[in-house]
């Protein structure tokens, strides 16, 4: 049930966008049509959902203070902190790799409307901060996969229904120093009210 | 009738083109569009239909189905005062007076403040008056406490004119209901002043001689009471006379000024649904959606605690539900799709509560009172139906509707940040409705796509 609750969280309260805005510039980027949408969502959910547990069992293993005892006695006073970011963004930039070439075999017009923001998914935030969250709150590794896979869930929720919104927006009479970017930052705070409904929920 | 179009006419080349006042022009559209059909055809070919029900007047509808809560709201409040001041014996006029000396300005205060937003905004960007906030700014001051200060009303109403309308281009493309989205700024703002979570009395002004302002006034909500305490003190509370369903149902209560009549939101709804103006699927499934996961909350509260049911039943309990939802979606069509698919959801929801065996006080509130409680009626009738910002197809309408009742109750029983759930609920609707229509429209034409025989 832990793990349920976890989830509900990391999808709706602890929503990357609407909490913590991270990993914005992909969110305001891809989200001017529901299918790439939905694609660059599903891309996150992958990629977040791989790199949490992977992430954790490099800092469990490796870098952690003392967590080289597993090869010898000896490593216990060795601390490679100072690599966790190195080593974290090697790891989600290994994985972005990967979905990369997977996306282009499979749907290349998928990956034609990505564009530079697939390969972009390496440096969001978002991702970045899943793994750094995941470390800071202490989650176990069951934990820390179902956190990666909610937060990503959360996200691509998130972008899914910007772009439906955006989609709609097409008929509105924005102002003309307002379209674009502007507009949407306008309705990103907006459904970030609507969010705040799920902020303080105790599961 | 006919002088008053005289003097319009007479007005009229003044504003037109090459008028001197040229620049006012949608104004003065504004005023003569709000007492007379404007004569205009869009072409100039073909056949006309010409309706004099046009937007203005179905905006004058809502307003009509709004004045049954306006009125009666002005009566609550002065009753209330009476009440907590402890003057029993006060006339039907007295209390008219004291509520119209509290309500009026704040009606007042919306109106001015955004209607001269929409003017300037409309002669500035020269497009037509959008009449959407002769609604907006009634429902404003209905969803406010009396108590509230009149700058916090007029800040609120400038913020949702500007930021949740005028800057998509007015009526008819906000995302999110203009009326809620003041709310939802006063209440992240200011939430000394709405937090839901105190009674808000008027207890008059010691300007004009009145009874004394008493500031403090130590009493809750009937919803913020069994958020707090569980059901104990709140039953007890409930037993007393203040909050019977009776009271309730009729709005005898504290609360914001408009809202706390389910009474007075039906009569509006019956105007709304006979004039076709509001729709009766969201109404009806918002109030369902909410009837029934108070309903499903009982029971979970009846499993949880008592702890009869075996795993086995539980595990018999999900596969149940996830079983009717993929006979739903395989062989059901149509809006019956739609509300099944919903419940189905609800019910997979329900089981995943049996399983975590959680079993909040809050549950045990019977689910024919949720739907008299609070601003949920007021909320259903009037903005969930809001024309830009529901759900615009049917089965879509259908979704949106119980998702918001069903959101509602939740709020209420598992975030204690909030008592109310009714109002960040449409908002989150709001939000989604577009993502909804899509996946509806898009389904419809995969399945005249599958029945196309080239």
């Amino acid at each position: 049930m832990d793990l349920v609750s976890l989830a509900v969280r990391s999808i709706f309260i602890d929503n990357m966008i609407f909490a913590y805005f991270l990993g914005m510039c992909s969110f305001l980027a891809v989200s001017k049509k529901v299918s790439t949408a939905l694609g660059l969502g599903l891309a996150v959910v992958f990629v977040l959902s791989i790199t949490a547990p992977v992430n954790w069992l490099l800092q469990q293993y490796v870098l952690r203070e003392g967590a080289l005892t597993w090869i010898s006695a000896e490593f216990a006073n060795v601390n490679l902190e100072f690599l966790q970011f190195i080593m974290f963004i090697a790891v989600i930039a290994g994985m972005v790799q990967l979905v990369e070439m997977v996306i282009e075999k499979f749907s290349p017009s998928l990956y034609g409307s990505l564009g530079i923001f697939l390969p972009l998914i390496a440096v969001n935030c978002s991702i970045l901060g899943g793994s750094l969250f995941m470390v800071q709150r202490d989650y176990t590794l069951p934990q820390a996969s179902v956190y990666g896979f909610g937060s990503g869930l959360g996200f691509a929720l998130a972008i899914v229904a910007l772009a439906a919104v955006r989609e709609k927006l097409k008929y509105s009479n924005v102002p003309k120093p307002l379209k674009g970017i502007g507009i949407t930052m306008l309705i990103t705070g907006l459904m970030a009210i609507a969010f705040k409904s799920f902020i303080g929920i105790a599961v | 009738m006919k002088f008053l179009q005289d003097i319009f006419e007479k007005q009229k080349p003044h504003f037109e083109k090459g008028g001197k006042w040229e620049k006012f022009y949608y104004i003065f559209e504004a005023h003569f569009t709000l007492l007379f059909a404007p004569k205009d055809v869009t072409s100039k070919k073909g056949v006309q239909i010409r309706d004099a029900v046009d937007m203005k007047r179905m905006m004058m509808t809502v307003i009509i189905a709004l004045l049954p809560t306006l009125i009666f709201g002005i009566w609550n409040v002065g009753h209330q005062h009476f009440l907590a001041t402890g003057q029993e014996a006060a006339t039907l006029l007295d209390k008219f007076a004291i509520g119209a000396y509290a309500v009026l300005p704040i009606v007042i205060v919306s109106y001015v403040t955004g209607l001269g937003i929409e003017f300037t905004f409309a002669t500035i960007r020269r497009h037509p008056v959008n009449e959407g906030f002769l609604v907006s700014g009634m429902l404003i001051p209905l969803i406010m406490p009396a108590t509230i200060p009149l700058w916090q009303v007029a800040l609120a109403t400038a913020f949702a004119v500007i930021i949740g309308k005028e800057v998509f281009g007015g009526t008819g493309m906000n995302i999110l209901n203009v009326a809620l989205t003041a709310r939802a700024f006063l209440y992240f703002a200011y939430p000394g002043d709405i937090s839901g979570d105190n009674v808000w009395t008027y207890f008059g002004d010691s300007l004009i001689g009145m009874s004394e302002p008493v500031q403090a006034f130590s009493g809750a909500t009937p919803l913020a009471m069994a958020a707090a305490d569980g059901i104990s003190s709140f039953s007890n509370f409930w037993l007393s006379d203040a909050y019977t369903f009776q009271n309730m149902f009729l709005g005898v209560i504290p609360g914001s000024i408009g809202e706390t009549s389910t009474l007075m939101a039906l009569i509006g709804a019956l105007i709304l649904i006979t004039t076709g103006v509001g729709s009766w699927r969201i109404i009806l499934s918002v109030f369902g959606g909410a009837f029934l996961m108070g309903y499903l909350f009982n029971f979970i509260y009846d499993i949880n605690y008592t702890g009869q049911l075996g795993t086995g039943v539980k595990i018999a309990f999900l596969l149940g539900t996830i079983i009717l939802f993929i006979i739903n979606q395989k062989f059901i069509k149509g809006e019956l799709k739609a509300v099944i698919g919903v419940l189905a959801g609800m019910l997979i929801f329900t089981a995943v509560m049996l399983f975590s065996g959680a079993a909040s006080e809050f549950m045990k509130v019977p689910a024919q009172f949720h739907l008299v409680m609070g601003g949920l009626a007021f909320g259903a009738v009037y903005m969930a139906t809001d024309p830009v910002t529901a759900s615009h197809t049917f089965q879509g309408k259908w979704i949106y509707g119980i998702m918001i009742g069903a959101l509602t109750v939740l709020i209420r029983v598992f975030n204690p940040a909030y008592p109310e759930g009714i109002m960040l609920a449409i908002l989150l609707m709001n939000v989604f409705a577009p993502l909804i229509d899509i996946y509806v429209v898009k389904a419809n034409k995969k399945r005249r796509l599958s029945r196309a025989t080239v």
